[in-house]
Formats: C-alpha cells, sequence, structure tokens
C-alpha cells in the first residue's frame, strides 16, 4: 500500500504540469487563472494521501486523492486530442460528485445516511450520465461551454449540435442547481444533527463546501440569462479559496486530534496532582470532550458506578452516547462515556486512558469504597424499616390479638352482671365488678404497650395527629407550633416521632421540665423536627442513657442528623434533620 | 329519626352498688329511675367476630334490640340502608375503610357511636370533629355509656 501512495503522488507531478500546459498553452488561459486547478489538485491529493497514511482505516484520505486526481484530469476536456478529451469531459464531473461525497462523508469517510448515500449515488450517476450523453451527439467545434475546443467526440454516434447544447444546459440545471442544493442542504443537517464536539470538527468544511457552491448556483442561475463577468469572476476565486479550503479543513481535521494529543501530555503531567474526583474534569480536558462521564468497575458488585459509588447503567449502543471501556490486566477498569466522534480517534482515547490508568486506579478503589458505604447506608436503613415494620406488625397482633380477647370478656363478664342481677348475690357480684376491673387495666396496659411499640395513630393519620396525640399524654403542657399536613414517607414519619417522642420523655422524666415546645416542618427537602424544653438542661448525646444515642442511629440511617442543644441550666433542644424528597 | 324515638321508663341498678339519694325510701337494692329517650335498634360494625357477639349480649342484656351486624364498610352501608337502625355501633378501624369516613355516610339514617379498642387519644383527633355521637373504648362499653352519649346529643 505505501507503494501506491509514493506512486500516487508521483503521477500527480506530471499530471499537473500537464493541466498547467493545457489550460495555458491550449486554452489560452493566463498563467494566474491556469495555476488553481493545479493548486487545488495536489492539494487534495497532498492531503488525501497524508490521510490515508496516518489513518488507513478512514476513507477520507482515499477519497480527498481521488478528488484531486479529478481536478486534474478534468483539464482534459480542453485537449485536442479526442480521446484524452473524451476521458476529460467523462470523468472530470467525478471531481463534484466527490466534492460533495467528501463533504457527507466527513469525517468518518463514511456515509450512512439514508438520504445522504442515495444523493451520493444519484450525484455521480448525474456527472457521468450527462457527459455521456453529450460525447454521443457533439460534433467537432460543438462549441460547448465547458469545452470550447471539443476536437470531436471520438465516440459520436449522430451529430445533433442542438441536441449537445441543451444536454449541457440541463446538465447544469440539474446538477449545480438541485444536486448541488440537496448537498448543502443535508450538510447542514448534518451540522444541526451534529454533537457539540462534532460540531467544531464540521464547521470548517461547512464554510469551505459552502463557499465552493456559490460558484455552482451562479453557473446554474447563468443558464436562465446572460454571464455577468464581474460576479463570475469573482465566484470562480472564491471557489478556488473554497476547494483549496476544503483540503485545509481536512488538514485541521487531523491537526484537531494532534492537538488533542498535546492535551494528553498535558493530562500526564497534571495527573500527579489531580485528585480522583477531579480526574473526570482533567480527562475531558484532554479529550476535548465536556460532556464525558466516567464510570468505573466494581468487580465485587458486577456493576459500573460513578465517582460517588452510585451504580451506573452505561448508554445502550445506539444510542447519542458512545462508550470506550479501559481495560487492565484484561478486567475492565473504568468506562469512558464520550460524544460519539471521539470513537473517530481510538489513538487519542487509548492515549489517554494510558496515560490515567494509575490514576484510575486509585479513582476506582476509591469509588468502591464509596459504593461500600452506600451499600452500608443502604443495609442500615433497611434494617431500620424492618424494624419499624416488625413493630407495626407486634402492635398489630396485640391489637387483633389479646387486646380483643379481653375486650369480649370484659363484655362478657359485664353481661353476667348484668344477668344475675345485683339482688342474689352481693359477694359473686363483687368478684364479677372486680374481674371487670381487672381485665379494664389489663386491656390498658396492653393498650399501653402497643402503643410504645409503635403507635397506630402514626400508620393510620400520619405524623401531626400522631404528634397531637402524644402531647395530649404527656403530663406537662406541650405546644405544636408546626407539623406537616400531608403525609411523609412511612419511615420518615416514624423517626420523626420517635425523635418527639424520646425528647419529650426526656424532658418529663430527666429536664424537670415544665413546657415543650414541638415543630416539625419541611424545609428545602429537610423534614426538620425540633423538640425544646424549660428544664435543667446538660443532655448529652453520648451520655448517660442510650435513648438519644439509639435515636441519632435511627435518624443516621435515613441519611439525617441529630443534633442537641442542652447548656446547663438553659433547656434542652433536640433537632433532627431527615431528607425528604417531595 | 329523632322523631322515630320513644320515650321508655327504666328501673336500672345503681351501679356503684349503694343507695342513691333518698335512700331513706327507696329499700336498698332497688334504686333509681332513669327517664331516658331510647333508640331500640342497633346495628354492630366490628370486623372481630367475638367482640360482636359480646357486645350484642351486653346490649341486649341492657334493652337495645340489636337488628344486625356488619364485618366491613361496604356491608356495613348495605345493612344499614336495608335495616335502618336507630343506632350503628361502628369501629373505627374496619378492613376496608376507616370508621371515621363513613360517618357522613350513615348519619342521614342513623345515630353512630364510634368504639375501638385503641384509646381515644390513639385513634384520631379527628373523632371530636367527626358528626358521630361520640366514642366509646370497647372495654368500657356499657348500655350505660351508649345511653350517656345519646343524652349528650339531646
Amino acid at each position: 500500500m505505501k507503494a501506491l501512495k509514493i506512486a500516487l503522488a508521483v503521477v500527480a507531478v506530471p499530471l499537473g504540469v500537464m493541466a498547467f500546459r493545457l489550460l495555458h498553452g491550449d486554452l489560452h488561459q493566463t498563467e494566474i487563472r491556469s495555476l488553481p486547478a493545479v493548486v487545488i489538485g495536489w492539494t487534495a491529493i497532498a492531503t488525501g494521501l497524508l490521510a490515508w497514511w496516518q489513518r488507513p482505516v478512514n476513507r477520507m484520505g482515499v477519497l480527498m486523492t481521488l478528488f484531486g486526481f479529478a481536478v486534474l484530469i478534468r483539464t482534459w476536456q480542453y485537449s485536442q486530442d479526442p480521446w484524452v478529451f473524451a476521458v476529460g469531459f467523462l470523468l472530470g464531473g467525478l471531481s463534484f460528485a466527490l466534492l460533495g461525497h467528501v463533504a457527507l462523508a466527513y469525517p468518518t469517510g463514511r456515509v450512512v445516511d439514508r438520504w445522504e448515500v442515495w444523493l451520493v449515488r444519484i450525484g455521480y450517476a448525474t456527472v457521468v450520465a450527462f457527459p455521456l450523453a453529450i460525447l454521443l451527439v457533439a460534433p467537432e467545434g460543438a462549441r460547448l461551454k465547458y469545452a470550447p475546443l471539443a476536437p470531436g467526440s471520438p465516440i459520436l454516434v449522430s451529430e445533433n449540435a442542438d441536441l449537445a447544447k441543451a444536454l449541457e444546459k440541463a446538465y447544469v440545471i440539474v446538477f449545480f442547481g438541485f444536486i448541488t442544493t440537496l448537498f448543502v442542504v443535508l450538510l447542514l443537517r448534518k451540522f444541526v444533527k451534529a454533537t457539540p464536539r462534532a460540531r467544531r470538527i464540521l464547521l470548517p468544511l461547512l464554510i469551505a463546501v459552502g463557499v465552493a457552491a456559490l460558484r455552482a448556483f451562479y453557473e446554474f442561475l447563468s443558464t436562465f440569462g446572460s454571464e455577468v463577468p464581474a460576479i463570475a469572476d469573482y465566484v470562480y476565486w472564491w471557489q478556488v479559496a473554497g476547494q483549496i479550503a476544503l483540503s485545509f479543513a481536512i488538514v485541521w481535521g487531523l491537526l484537531y486530534s494532534r492537538l488533542a494529543a498535546a492535551h494528553v501530555a498535558d493530562l500526564m503531567r497534571d495527573l500527579d496532582h489531580v485528585p480522583p474526583e477531579k480526574l473526570r474534569d482533567a480527562l475531558a480536558r484532554a479529550l476535548d470532550d465536556p460532556s464525558l462521564e466516567l464510570a468505573f468497575w466494581l468487580p465485587e458488585r458486577n456493576a459500573y458506578a460513578d465517582a460517588h459509588g452510585k451504580p451506573m447503567t452505561l448508554p445502550t449502543p445506539g444510542s447519542r452516547r458512545a462508550v470506550t471501556v479501559l481495560e487492565s490486566d484484561g478486567e475492565p477498569l473504568a468506562a469512558l462515556v464520550h460524544d460519539p466522534s471521539l470513537r473517530e480517534d481510538t489513538r487519542l482515547l487509548d492515549a489517554a486512558g494510558a496515560a490515567a490508568r494509575l490514576a484510575l486506579e486509585n479513582a476506582r478503589l476509591q469509588a468502591e469504597l464509596r459504593a461500600q458505604l452506600v451499600q452500608v447506608q443502604e443495609s442500615r436503613a433497611r434494617i431500620v424499616a424492618a424494624g419499624d415494620d416488625q413493630r407495626r406488625r407486634i402492635e398489630r397482633d396485640i391489637h387483633d390479638g389479646a387486646q380483643q380477647r379481653l375486650v369480649a370478656l370484659a363484655l362478657e363478664l359485664r353481661a353476667a352482671q348484668k344477668r344475675l342481677g345485683s339482688g342474689l348475690d352481693p359477694d359473686l357480684d363483687e368478684v364479677l365488678a372486680d374481674a371487670v376491673d381487672e381485665l379494664q387495666l389489663a386491656v390498658g396496659e396492653l393498650r399501653e404497650l402497643a402503643r410504645g411499640v409503635h403507635p397506630a395513630i402514626l400508620t393510620e393519620e400520619g405524623l401531626g395527629a400522631a404528634l397531637e396525640s402524644l402531647a395530649d399524654r404527656t403530663p406537662i403542657p406541650v405546644r405544636i407550633v408546626a407539623s406537616p399536613v400531608e403525609r411523609l414517607p412511612s419511615e420518615i414519619e416514624g423517626a420523626a416521632y420517635f425523635v418527639a417522642c424520646e425528647a419529650l420523655a426526656n424532658a418529663v422524666k430527666h429536664a424537670d421540665a415544665t413546657s415543650v415546645t414541638i415543630s416539625a416542618a419541611r424545609r428545602n427537602g429537610t423534614l426538620v423536627v425540633e423538640v425544646a424544653d424549660d428544664g435543667v438542661g446538660g443532655a448529652r448525646l453520648n451520655g448517660g442513657g442510650s435513648g438519644l444515642r439509639g435515636l441519632s442511629d435511627r435518624v443516621e440511617a435515613h441519611g439525617g442528623r441529630l443534633r442537641i442543644d442542652s447548656p446547663p441550666g438553659g433547656g434542652t433542644r433536640v433537632i433532627g434533620e431527615l431528607p425528604c424528597a417531595s | 329519626m329523632v322523631g322515630a324515638w320513644t320515650c321508655g321508663i327504666r328501673v336500672l341498678p345503681d351501679p356503684s352498688g349503694a343507695a342513691g339519694p333518698g335512700s331513706a325510701r327507696w329499700p336498698a337494692p332497688l334504686t333509681r329511675v332513669t327517664i331516658h329517650p331510647m333508640p331500640r335498634t342497633v346495628v354492630i360494625v366490628d370486623d372481630h367476630a367475638r367482640f360482636r357477639r359480646s357486645a350484642r349480649k351486653l346490649l341486649e342484656l341492657e334493652g337495645f334490640d340489636v337488628v344486625g351486624e356488619a364485618v366491613d364498610g361496604a356491608s356495613a352501608l348495605a345493612e344499614v340502608e336495608r335495616l335502618r337502625p336507630d343506632l350503628v355501633l361502628l369501629d373505627v378501624q374496619l378492613p376496608d375503610a376507616s370508621g371515621l369516613d363513613l360517618v357522613p355516610l350513615l348519619r342521614p339514617i342513623s345515630e353512630v357511636l364510634l368504639v375501638s379498642s385503641r384509646d381515644r387519644a390513639d385513634v384520631s383527633g379527628r373523632v371530636g370533629r367527626s358528626d358521630a355521637l361520640g366514642f366509646i373504648p370497647k372495654d368500657q362499653l356499657t348500655g350505660e355509656a351508649v345511653s350517656a352519649a345519646l343524652e349528650r346529643r339531646r
């Protein structure tokens, strides 16, 4: 393949010289007007071969090289040798179709979109079919607009100068009018649909092709009227500039990843002092993809997680994001979720991945630790939730079981008492009355027990009602200044209730308080429960009774926080903060 | 349904067992006379069969006429519609509904007395705000408590 490239480069030289001779010598163009075709051709071939050599898999290089040769061969249509003329006339048009093809194929080298594929095919068919048809009918000296010296077609079938001129006009209208418009429209569509990173790469090309297309539109319009030499001159030079710019746009595309490679060098330098949580930012800078996401592979979990240890699902194939998995010793290490345009440059990704490998290992370990922490937090919340569940069930069992039986028994004894009447046996009457009293005491005690386990009113009516009930039963005055009207998740209601319950018990039993204020309100997605008494203070989270410590555990299990503000002699404030997104 | 109430005179034993006022004229065990309006017919709504049975026994002994029973909210509505009792003894926690939510549906037909094996404070502030006659913890259910609740309504 290397020989082929060298051969093509070598062949391009005489072809360029030949083009100049045809334009300058045969067509009698000025020197300055004879040069552009040569420059465009050579630039395209040079950049095309460079791209081909740099990225053999990418077909951009091949397309660019072909475009360059087509531009040079197009000048053959000014030759006075019939066969050279015929080849130049027939194949020269390919330069136009190739220009469109190159524009749509950039930067991957492939045209995938259904509409684009069809347009490229139609483009090629048009630029071959029309010249072929013209060659079949154009007589010698037909004075074709684009081949004024035509020596006469070697494949002439029947002479018809008028038909040849009409065909040439139709060719211009169809190709430079409609097909070029469609190329520009599809290119714009591609640009609009592109990801931000891809747009940056596409923009220079879009400008170059747009400028070159102006000439096509001018040719199209001029078939309907007379030539305007001033404009013709302008668009001619614009077209030349556009086509040269096209080559440079593609070189820029190459340079772009070269520049990115320089970023990778920066990355290697920076990694020494980049903390793991900033690793993503450093990689995003190096790869020039602000949308970059990092996912770390956690072998224990067989899943990906972000830097905070939160589980992360990778985008599925066919989505607008691309995934590159970086491996270490055959095991996945991390995955980069990135802009699909980066996929065109796997070497860049590989380089960045290799540079960041140690840092990635570190960051992965950190992510793993965090994931474990998240897991522990979740399991703690589950344990508390299971405990609450158990409590609710026990309350329900007491209520539905023993309590109901004792109640029924009390009613039956009372019925028996009634039935016997009070006059018959005063002793028996007394025994029955005592039994009923005793049963009522037992029912009362069971009720207290059940309520302590888990208050039914909390499950059934919510935090507000449960706090009211709690306040009613407390022997000192309790003022509720705020409580949520709406229902909250049961575990949050439970935690908030037990905060209030424990703090109240504390106020009554240990603090000698004479009054208590409770407030429970939601602020910015956090339920804040505050219980303030006017007692002796001096309560500590880790001191004496385990009540407050257990409470703190319960609150933290739901990702919350318990604070106690209790200066000696200054009352006690217990504040529980529980995250509860609405 | 107030118009359908009948007034009756019943002789009740004094619950304290001691002689009431004017015991000099009334011999000891025979006691005091209470005149009270008496809704005669009752429907008991509770999902516990044992409670329905013992409550029925007790209320019947106390002179009420228990005409029907229901185990949940849906059947309660049907039974009350059909039997049109003077009073519904309604459990606060039913399997399919809160008794509190049923009160406004039953009130056009009957008086409603809420019961629960839980304490008043454990049930709901809504008991006090509801249009029911009142609330009696189940273990304190007696004919007198029912009658007293009805008295308050008058």
